[in-house]
């Protein structure tokens, strides 16, 4: 397993042991994580996960109960809002409904008493880098969702933040234009090499847009890695299961070995006990009875264009496999019996409390 | 969402004082100690000669509650009132249901046609009352063409019933709007579809779910017919006694302001009373 | 909501309440235009004589004068007093904050009478009757209420992401609720000021109590009159309050649109 979290100090936005407690519950527990210049990192969760709370944290709106912010060396945990210097994209764009897009796009700079005609040009520029030139005069209840998100995004980046936060900016728009959005905000926050932070809770958001990946589960910090980390080697059953799909099947362990099926797998630590064995749908291949694997029976075969999906009983559990479609393949049919094999290394055992 | 678990944040409490503390003198010296004060009063002891005396006395109030005229003078507002909510719940309904059904420019107009007459004032209203109602108003000069006897209209109880019905209207209109929130014109068309004449779809279906606004304006309307003096003062002309205009009479011209709080108290209790019915009424409605 | 045909029982039904309601307003327009010196209707002959009447009378237009003053003054002072107010309330949230709303607007829920009375008694001891500041006092316990709902109103339904928006572009708290809060709260604003103004300036039964020989405010004028002679007077000065309301609705109509402001 690599490392991929960088040691205190060493970020350009150092949180050190962020929490934030309301009466009765906790909504983030002891958040530390370390952002080098540059990058993009997804906090990615459920809902009621903490990242949102996390996030408005890091730019001022909700005061943390304890812990540091740190941006560039300075500590901010104290500083007001709108002395913070961050860019915030919000989910409901929250554009200034009275005001043009320029005098939009406009605010930040006069709030900083940046001279007029330069404020001219960077609004002209910002609006150009999210295409909207020709909209400058509009209000924001003329344009679309879409176009509505392009001025938020120009407003916050018009005032070159040191941070440029992002809270779910892309659920508000039809799949479409949310892909085309992710390229683009990926796109620019690159060529302007902006250390950004993004919340999310749609996990290809977060794996196919960001450098890093920051996984929250009730208020706590599960794993921070790349995409290719989270995916291939999910520090946590949560993790597992919430970063792709994943069968959860029931195992004992006994000295270091999860039996399964009749199969053993080394179980990380000294677990024994109860654990969970979980292998991805389309990391499990099949042959007919009598080869390598676990024996199992098909319940039900779903065939679904680019894949075949078959749920299969395996000692009375149900395990998911997907196989990618070819063409000419038979689907075997309910009650065929089958063998089930998988590489060693897309095998994850953890421990069943998680 | 997280975002909605956060609370605004409690600022200092000195700014809160700091913010509140304009409107909370002029509730406090406009509101709270004369009401209080209002109170305290209807135990002060009037002499034979008039002279108010600071006291704990109880003898206006048993001269309120001894004294028939007073029991007269609540029963007849109270009925009065009652007379008049009813009427105006008739009179209202067609109103609220047409403005329910309608859309458009079209209802923004009758919506401003029901609301204008609220903001203009019950002097001007209670005006256009007598013109209609008076010996040579609107209606006398059209029975008198018909070759009929004159109609004494005002200076009576029935002119007063009118004006009120026709002042309190915008109040039980709106009332009952707000309540016709909850008719889904899908409802009515189920119960079509399953058989009911209309007559039947609103005794059964539309009327019911109305019940909540009808309570309200019925509430609204009781009250503001007991409270109301411009209009039983002008159009009774003196001759149609009631709670409020008693009470002005005393505090004004006859300056007895213990008896004149002591009815103030009555009436408060009466709005106490309606207020119970009416909670008790919606929720044998809900 | 979806167009249905109305029952034509219903509509009759309808217009003939609505003729009954708009009544006394429709009436007093063809006595104003009365050539008669006393009330009749229909009158006898036609004149616009009681037009120029209005302005000949000392009482009327000195009423008018106090009366306009007054409402002024109410609406200013009103908004001054209720904003701040409504924004402790609704954003700053005190413990407590929903009491002390339901106290300041308790003064709505008692009666005129017993408020103008219980006014009376103390402003008696206060030398306040039937002076201008005890006028403008009487009206803001009963104007301020209803702006105090309004702004509260408007302050809750606003976005706050919009002005959290602005405090991370770098305004201060202040500048926030100057250049956003405010803006967007203009229908909640032009709502209060068109209710305070039209709630005072027709004030009749706390004017009543708090008025004398020395100050009269119009309704006041106007109720004193009609008790002692209704003549046509009233109806032309009418028919001028009726048009100030009405464009008082349409201005507030058009620019925020009236069933938001009233019916809520």
């Amino acid at each position: 397993m690599t490392d991929t979290s960088t040691a205190p100090g060493q970020g350009f936005l150092s949180i050190r042991g962020l929490t934030k407690r309301y009466a009765g519950f906790t909504a983030v527990d002891n958040l530390d994580l370390e952002v080098p210049k540059g990058e993009l990192v997804a906090f990615l969760g459920p809902s009621g996960c903490g990242k949102t709370t996390s996030l408005r944290m890091i730019a001022g709106l909700v005061p943390a109960t304890s812990g540091r912010i740190v941006v560039g060396g300075q500590d901010l945990t104290e500083v007001a809002t709108h002395r913070r210097d961050m860019g915030l994209v919000f989910q409901s764009y929250a554009l200034f409904p009275h005001m043009s897009v320029a005098k939009n796009v406009a605010f930040g700079l006069e709030m900083r008493k940046v001279p007029k005609d330069e404020i001219a040009k960077r609004v002209k520029e910002a609006i150009a880098l999210v295409h909207l030139t020709g909209k400058e005069e509009h209000r924001p209840a003329q344009l679309s969702g879409g176009q509505q998100q392009r001025v938020a995004l120009a407003r916050a980046l018009v005032i070159r933040p040191s941070i440029l936060l992002f809270d779910e900016p892309l659920s508000n728009l039809d799949a479409k234009l949310r892909d085309e959005m992710r390229n683009e905000i990926r796109d620019i926050q690159r060529r302007l090499g902006i250390t950004a932070i993004f919340v999310t809770h749609d996990q290809s958001e977060a794996l196919t847009m960001c450098d890093k990946v920051v996984v929250m589960n009730q208020g706590r910090l599960e794993q921070l890695g790349t995409p290719v980390d989270l995916y291939e080697r999910p520090k946590t059953a949560f993790v597992a299961s919430f970063v792709g799909r994943t069968n959860r099947l029931k195992a004992v362990a006994t000295d270091g070995f999860a039996d399964f099926g009749g199969q053993r797998f080394a179980a990380p630590g000294d677990l024994s006990g109860p654990v969970e064995v979980m292998v991805r749908p389309h990391r499990i291949a099949l042959a007919p009875t009598g080869g390598e694997g676990v024996a199992g029976t098909i319940m039900r075969a779903t065939f679904a264009g680019d894949i075949l999906q078959y749920d299969i009983d395996v000692a009375g559990q149900t395990v998911s496999v997907e196989l990618a479609t070819r063409g000419g393949e038979t689907v075997l049919a309910p009650g065929t019996t089958v063998a089930l094999s998988w590489r060693p290394q897309d095998v994850f055992v953890y421990g069943a409390a998680a | 969402m997280p975002a909605a678990v956060a609370k605004p944040r409690r600022n200092g409490l000195a700014l809160v004082i700091a913010l509140i503390a304009p409107i909370a003198l002029v509730n406090a010296f406009g509101f709270l100690a004369p009401v209080l004060n209002l109170a305290r009063m209807s135990f002060y002891e009037v002499e034979p000669t008039g002279t108010m005396r600071e006291a704990f006395s109880l003898a206006t109030w048993g001269k309120v509650i001894a004294d028939t005229f007073y029991a007269e003078l609540i029963v007849n507002s109270i009925t009065v009132s009652l007379g008049i909510t009813l009427l105006t719940l008739i009179c209202s309904y067609p109103i609220a249901l047409y403005l329910h059904r309608s859309s458009g420019t079209w209802r923004t107009i009758l919506l401003v046609l029901v609301i204008s007459p609220l903001l203009t004032s019950a002097v001007v209203r209670t005006y256009g009352w007598i013109a209609i109602l008076s010996e040579n108003g609107l209606v006398n000069n059209l029975v008198s063409g018909l070759g009929l006897e004159r109609l004494r209209l005002m200076f009576n109880k029935t002119g007063v019933v009118i004006g009120l019905t026709e002042i309190l209207m915008p109040y039980m209109i709106l009332a009952l709007l707000a309540g016709f929130g909850r008719l889904d014109p899908r409802v009515e068309e189920a119960a079509s579809t399953l058989g009911a004449p209309p007559f039947t779809i609103f005794r059964r279906i539309i009327l019911p779910l109305t019940m909540p606004g009808i309570a309200l304006g019925c509430l609204l309307c009781f009250v503001l017919a007991v409270s109301s003096f411009i209009t039983p003062k002008l159009l009774g002309g003196g001759r149609v006694f009631l709670l409020a205009t008693e009470i002005y009479d005393q505090a004004i011209v006859t300056l007895n302001w213990p008896l004149a709080a002591s009815l103030s108290i009555l009436v408060l209790v009466i709005f106490g009373a309606a207020l119970v019915l009416y909670t008790r009424a919606l929720r044998a409605i809900l | 909501m979806d167009e249905r045909p109305v029952s034509p029982a219903l509509k009759l039904l309808a217009f003939l309440m609505f003729a009954f309601l708009l009544a006394p307003l429709i009436v007093v327009v063809p006595i104003s235009f009365s050539g008669d010196s006393y009330m009749m209707f229909p009158p006898s002959s036609w004149s616009v004589k009681w037009y120029p009447a209005i302005f000949l009378d000392g009482k009327m237009t000195a009423a008018f004068w106090t009366s306009l003053l007054l409402a002024c003054a109410v609406t200013v002072l009103c908004l001054v007093i209720a904003l701040p107010a409504a924004f402790a309330l609704v954003r700053l949230r005190p413990r407590g904050a929903e009491a002390l709303s339901s106290l300041f607007t308790a003064p709505l829920l008692l009666p005129t009478i017993v408020l103008g009375l219980a006014i009376l008694i103390v402003f008696a001891r206060y030398g306040l009757l039937a002076t201008f500041p005890g006028l403008v006092a009487a009206h803001l316990v009963v104007t301020l209420p209803y702006a105090l709902r309004v702004l509260a109103t408007a302050l809750s339904t606003l976005p706050i992401a919009v002005e959290e928006a602005a405090s991370t572009l770098g305004a201060s708290p202040f500048t926030v609720f100057r250049r956003i809060t405010l803006p967007m709260m203009k229908s909640g604003l032009i709502g209060t000021t068109a209710l305070c103004f039209l709630v005072s300036f027709d004030e009749v039964v706390l004017s009543l109590f708090m008025t004398g020989p020395r100050i009269q405010t119009l309704p006041v004028a106007m109720y004193h009159h009609v008790e002692q002679q209704a003549d046509p007077l009233v109806a032309a000065l009418s028919v001028l309050l009726v048009v100030l309301t009405l464009l008082v609705v349409l201005v507030v109509d058009r620019t925020s649109g009236l069933a938001k402001t009233f019916v809520k």
